[in-house]
């Protein structure tokens, strides 16, 4: 046996495979983590202490930046924290179109996610360019409805800003019927492909008591066999109106928080399915008339939070009965979801860093805020 | 553990742990790769089908952008009146969530007081969010999001704009986002109506159209001295000048006319026949607003002492500045329907000039249009 020395190496901060600016701080034996420390804070915004700054209504446009991959969860959080902050209430259709709009952003976050996956074990792009295809309608769903792609800004307190156009409905009916097709090819691709399987199974374990002492949540909790989804535990919104499943993970390594992403593509078709049918008619009433944007909520404070598609996000706000919070403060999955990262990835190799890293699925944005 | 689940359940993914032999899931993968390959000389048009090239060539090919999209935000002006929307509420400013948008409002310069319109206005578009919230706080509808998105130039303090790269006609906005311009549209025009009213001279004239009165008016004494010069003596006069102007504007209009049916193969002096056109144009409808300002100005008080000359001159007047519309409108629509096989011709300066004939042309007819009015007005009373 040849002795060797312990090193210690830098990965990143420039993007340590493609996801986002941070640096992994890792001490290797070998090609074998010991330990394993993410350093963040390279995208520090000053978020919380600029919404402290802004009035209410003026946050909303910053929370698409948060994750700026979920612009529509964000908003959503955002919005019902300073509706519960203010008691104003929001009409049906509203509350259907926030629906819709929300899981057409966890199928695009997810669809993204697995692509991404692909990315970082060397299908270099081919899985991501399906992926990203199907993310492309949504994105074109999204920029009819709210002028832009990822920015959204689409949720006012009250409602969203203007009503779907003549043109969405359709578009929308056509993209679920495709859907079953692509989430059916994905997960093909995911399960049947030998090299995949042995990149990804047994890799990453995340046992359950780890998970809930860590506070992870969203797929990666669920990964692990806890069937805690927020939509179900504790509805907001109206999504105690539809009917759909929770997947879970039997192993909790990287394979099943891919499956379980893959299964919940296939529960927001349903959920979407659902509010399309029961989609109120009323044209028009996509708000509440009678809400001010320019809100002055009385003194008091609100936590509210969302299953948004990479776990619980939550929005903490402090009024002191003045247009601008007086306290913001943001409870980010992904921030929290990356903490385990030095446990999941210790004793394994350090290509593997990469994979456990991905199935994360963080978006830096959130993460330092 | 124990978790409630309502209207659901908790399903296990399954983990397919049935082996295949081995290569095979490697071969079928292989397999959906060929299949989207093949499929890729196709167009992907419909969100129906998940092959097929999905993607354009982008310079040369263009997504239709939905109504709603935004990208910067720009300022509407009535090219009818020239007037601004903007009453510089400050709504928009204080809204704006990074503080890009900065102005100062208008004052009346005889009495100092401020006047509901706009005398400068900033943008700086390299820190705008294009969050859009401005174009909905503005109760005016004086702001909207343009799709324009091709802005990017090495000159960065260029993208701080100011009012005149800011304004935009509103046929211009009624032809990116029609459905959106249409829902507003009356509100618009009767809040502006009300604030025309506020403002006086040129102030809340949107700078382009006053930099063309202005032109105008540095230009009309040396090209009409005689008229120009006694037009502030007399209103009959100056009646005159308007029927004059008036009718050398038809007569322009109507060279253009046989000029623009002659110059379809684009020789050179087209262009500087347009612009003859153009100037006489903008001659017929200043002269003939003055015309009409006059009018109403002198027939209040006027009416019982000159009643035997100025009716005569009014109607003629009238007449010129009817004839002066229809010239002029039959000129814009010369302008309109030789653009077409133009451009094709002669690419290089007409285009341009035309534009700015047949803009201008409208212009007078309107102008024209005015006068009569206010003329008919005048006779009636
Ligand atoms: S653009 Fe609209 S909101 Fe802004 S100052 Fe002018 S009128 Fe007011
Ligand atoms: S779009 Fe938003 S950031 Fe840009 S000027 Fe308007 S309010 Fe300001």
């Amino acid at each position: 046996m040849l002795s060797t020395d312990e090193l210690q190496i830098n990965i990143g901060p420039q993007h340590p495979s493609t996801h986002g600016v941070f640096r992994l701080l890792t001490r290797l034996e070998g090609e074998t983590i010991i330990e394993l420390t993410p350093v963040f804070g390279y995208l520090h915004r000053n978020h919380e202490q600029l919404g402290e700054a802004n009035s209410y209504l003026q946050n909303m446009p910053f929370t698409d930046r948060l994750d700026y991959f979920n612009s529509m969860a964000n908003n959503h959080a955002y919005a019902l924290a300073v509706e519960k902050l203010a008691g104003i209430e929001v009409p049906e259709r509203a509350e259907y179109i926030r629906v819709i709009m929300v899981e057409l952003t966890r199928i695009l976050n997810h669809a993204g996610a697995i692509g991404f996956l692909f990315n970082d074990m060397g299908a270099w792009q081919t899985q991501l360019a399906f992926s990203m295809r199907e993310r492309e309608k949504i994105l074109d769903l999204f920029e009819m409805v709210s002028g832009a792609r990822m920015m959204c800004n689409y949720f006012r307190f009250g409602g969203v800003v203007r009503d779907l156009p003549p043109e969405f409905l359709p578009a929308l009916q056509d993209l679920l019927e495709a859907m079953p097709a692509f989430i059916d090819e994905l997960e093909r691709l995911l399960s049947e492909n030998e090299i995949l399987l042995a990149r990804t199974q047994n890799i990453g374990i995340l046992p359950k008591e780890l998970a809930i002492s860590y506070s992870v949540t969203g797929p990666m909790l669920r990964a692990s066999g806890i069937p805690y989804d927020i939509r179900k535990a504790e509805p907001y919104s109206i999504y105690d109106r539809f009917d759909f499943d929770i997947p879970i993970g039997s192993v909790g390594d990287v394979y099943d928080r891919f499956l379980v992403r893959i299964e919940e593509m296939r529960q927001s078709r349903r959920i979407l399915l659902q509010a399309l049918e029961q989609l109120p008619d009323a044209t028009g009433s996509h708000i509440n008339p009678k809400a001010r944007q320019n809100v002055r909520p009385p003194v008091g404070d609100a936590y509210t939070r969302i299953e948004s598609p990479k776990g619980e996000l939550g929005f903490y706000l402090v009024s002191d009965g003045s247009t601008k919070p007086y306290r913001y403060k943001i409870r980010a999955p992904s921030f929290i979801n990356l903490t385990p990262l030095g446990d999941l990835c210790r004793g394994h190799k350090i290509a593997d860093v990469v994979v456990i890293l991905g199935s994360i699925d963080i978006v830096l944005g959130e993460v330092d805020r | 553990m124990s978790i409630q689940i309502q209207r659901g359940k908790a399903i296990t993914v399954d983990r397919r742990t049935r082996k295949t032999p081995m290569g095979q899931g490697l071969l079928r993968g292989l397999g959906v790769i060929w299949k989207h390959w093949s499929a890729s000389f196709q167009k992907n048009d419909s969100y129906k089908k998940i092959q097929g090239t999905f993607t354009i060539e982008y310079p040369e090919e263009r997504r239709q952008l939905p109504e709603a999209y935004r990208n910067m935000p720009i300022l509407l002006y009535d090219e009818q009146s020239g007037h601004e929307f903007c009453t510089s509420c400050f709504q928009c400013e204080r809204i704006c969530p990074p503080q890009v948008i900065h102005m100062t409002q208008a004052k009346d310069p005889a009495t100092g007081k401020p006047v509901p319109a706009v005398e400068s206005f900033e943008i700086e578009y390299d820190a705008c969010m294009s969050c859009g919230l401005c174009a909905e706080v503005c109760p005016f509808e004086a702001i909207k999001m343009d799709h324009t998105f091709e802005l990017s130039t090495h000159d960065h303090p260029s993208l701080t704009v100011d009012k005149t790269a800011l304004n935009r006609p509103t046929t211009y906005y009624a032809q990116i986002a029609p459905r959106m311009w249409e829902e507003v549209k009356e509100n618009a025009y009767k809040k502006l109506a009300a604030n025309m009213k506020r403002r006086s001279d040129l102030i809340g004239i949107a700078p382009q159209m006053q930099e063309q009165l202005r032109e105008q008016l540095a230009r009309a004494p040396q090209a009409e001295p005689a008229p120009e010069a006694v037009a502030s003596a007399s209103t009959t006069a100056d009646d005159k000048a308007a029927r004059l102007a008036a009718i050398r504007a038809a007569n322009a209009a109507k060279r253009a006319n046989s000029e623009n049916g002659q110059a379809a193969q684009g020789d050179a002096t087209q262009s500087a026949d347009d612009k003859a056109a153009r100037l006489a144009a903008i001659r017929a409808a200043n002269a003939a607003k003055r015309a009409a300002q006059q009018a109403q100005a002198s027939e209040a008080p006027e009416t019982a002492p000159s009643e035997s000359a100025s009716p005569a001159d009014d109607k003629a007047a009238r007449l010129a500045a009817i004839r002066a519309a229809n010239a002029a409108k039959r000129a814009a629509q010369q302008a309109q329907a030789s653009e077409a096989p133009e451009t094709a011709a002669s690419e290089s300066t007409s285009p341009a000039d035309e534009k700015a004939a047949r803009l201008a042309a409208i212009r007078a007819a309107n102008a024209a249009k005015r006068a009569a009015a206010a003329a008919e007005k005048g006779q009636e009373e």
